[in-house]
């Protein structure tokens, strides 16, 4: 989704073809190594974005020998939706994670230690940590703008992780005492149909009493 | 060989009943030239472990050996002379003096040690140029920035040459940004200028520029890690794709 976007701004910035655009695309984020898109998925992008109306193409012939090239420039919508994009929030999904499902299954099947299983993610979090601030102090804040940037994100992530790791050690004590989580065991296949005309009516409330 | 060594070290407040033991049996080594950072919640002990290593507090039992020199029954005059020499200390506040400019605090241990004012100025304003304060030398702490005054307060740990810096919360006054440099700067005391640095510290972000951390709770080291892991910054790249995803 937001490679669509990328694009979008890439060609407002000025009218580009396929293979300027991916070059672009790589030093708005700091290399291949950071976010690596394929050719392949810049020019079905660039098909997408035209069906749907927001870039348009012309065609750019080529000077003496070289071959003629499709250029291509944003369209009216296309800004518009540029503009839109830039209007919204964007929600990151924290829910899938696998020390999560770790810690949860530890706490379920009674296997392993648990404040051991939390400290083992702390040092490791930890090594991460100290990875991610050597590698943002080796960087040259006046030409690596993006590495910097990506690992000021790495670092906040990985403080927030280290944090959560300390609430969830803390609540243990309160969760050890609760049932565990068991799943609610439906019947496979189609639900049962509920006939409704058997049901008792419904109750009379306060409410309904007064019509 | 170790700089620091520990045994059994004990703190306790009080007697009888009210006795709170603030540190329980603690054995730990730091290796001369090591960033280590000490973590825990409050109350864990941590900034008494850091007071019985600079000699600022006596232990109730056990010792601590600096260099190879046990502290814990030194006279007092010894122990002053100890740390006045062989280690600096930075405080969370700080702790400068508002009317003398940087490099006049900077200097200031050296000169009450008996270096002449214009030789002991001149040790500090070479502290204060490597640490970026160099156009600052003359400003009073209020004209500095909290970040600024805190590398003036590092400046001023390392006047004396002390082979060991011990720092209390270092960065628990600044923003974000001002404590990752005052943070860097400590590891670039050790590893640029060969220096110990024992910090005591509740911040993750902070506590992962050292070498290793110790981690305390209730008075007793509960673990150690090494924080230098192969494959950690190839794997730190990757994850940083996936954030880019």
């Amino acid at each position: 989704m937001s490679v669509r976007y990328a694009i979008l701004g890439l060609l407002a910035q000025k009218p580009r073809h396929g293979y300027e655009l991916r070059a672009a695309f790589e030093a708005v984020v700091g290399g291949d190594a950071n976010w690596d898109v394929k050719p392949s998925q810049i020019y079905t992008t660039l098909e997408r974005l035209e069906e749907a109306g927001l870039v348009e193409r012309s065609s750019d012939l080529g000077e003496g020998d070289e071959p003629s090239r499709r250029v291509y420039a944003v369209t009216k919508s296309g800004h518009a939706a540029l503009t839109e994009w830039f209007a919204q929030g964007v929600t990151p999904d924290h829910q899938r994670d696998e020390f999560f499902v770790k810690l949860m299954t530890a706490l379920v099947s009674g296997e392993g230690k648990l404040d051991r299983i939390i400290q083992t993610q702390r040092a490791h979090l930890f090594q991460d940590l100290h990875a991610a601030t050597s590698l943002r102090d080796s960087y040259n804040p006046r030409l690596e703008m993006a590495q910097i940037l990506l690992l000021d994100k790495a670092v906040m992530h990985l403080e927030a992780d280290l944090r959560w790791l300390d609430i969830a050690e803390m609540r243990l004590e309160e969760v050890k005492g609760q049932p565990l989580p068991e799943p609610e065991i439906r019947p496979r296949g189609r639900p049962h149909k509920v006939i409704t005309d058997s049901v008792d009516p419904p109750k009379q409330t306060a409410v309904n009493r007064k019509k | 060989m170790s700089l620091i060594q520990t045994e059994n070290l004990t703190k306790i407040y009080g007697s009888g009943e009210t006795a709170v033991i603030a540190l329980d049996h603690v054995g730990i080594q730091v290796k001369e030239g090591e960033f280590v950072a000490v973590m825990g919640p409050s109350g864990c002990g941590k900034s008494t472990l850091l007071h019985l290593l600079g000699g600022l507090d006596r232990p109730s039992e056990g010792g601590v050996s600096i260099d190879g020199t046990a502290i814990a029954d030194m006279k007092d005059d010894d122990l002053t002379k100890l740390r006045r020499k062989r280690i600096g200390f930075v405080f969370q506040f700080y702790n400068l003096i508002p009317v003398l400019t940087a490099v006049e605090n900077a200097a200031l241990p050296v000169t009450l040690d008996g270096v002449k004012p214009a030789e002991a100025r001149k040790r500090a304003a070479e502290w204060l140029q490597r640490f970026g304060l160099g156009d600052r030398l003359a400003s009073r702490p209020d004209q500095l920035s909290g970040g600024q005054q805190q590398r003036v307060a590092v400046a001023r740990a390392l006047v004396a040459e002390p082979t060991l810096i011990l720092a209390d919360e270092p960065t628990g006054n600044l923003d974000t940004r001002s404590g990752d440099e005052i943070a860097s700067l400590l590891r670039q005391v050790t590893k640029e200028y060969g220096r110990t640095v024992v910090m005591v510290t509740h911040d993750p972000r902070i506590a992962a520029y050292a070498d290793r951390i110790i981690f305390l709770k209730d008075g007793k080291v509960v673990d150690e890690t090494q924080l230098e892991r192969k494959g950690a910054a190839e794997k730190i790249s990757n994850k940083m794709k996936e954030i880019g995803d």
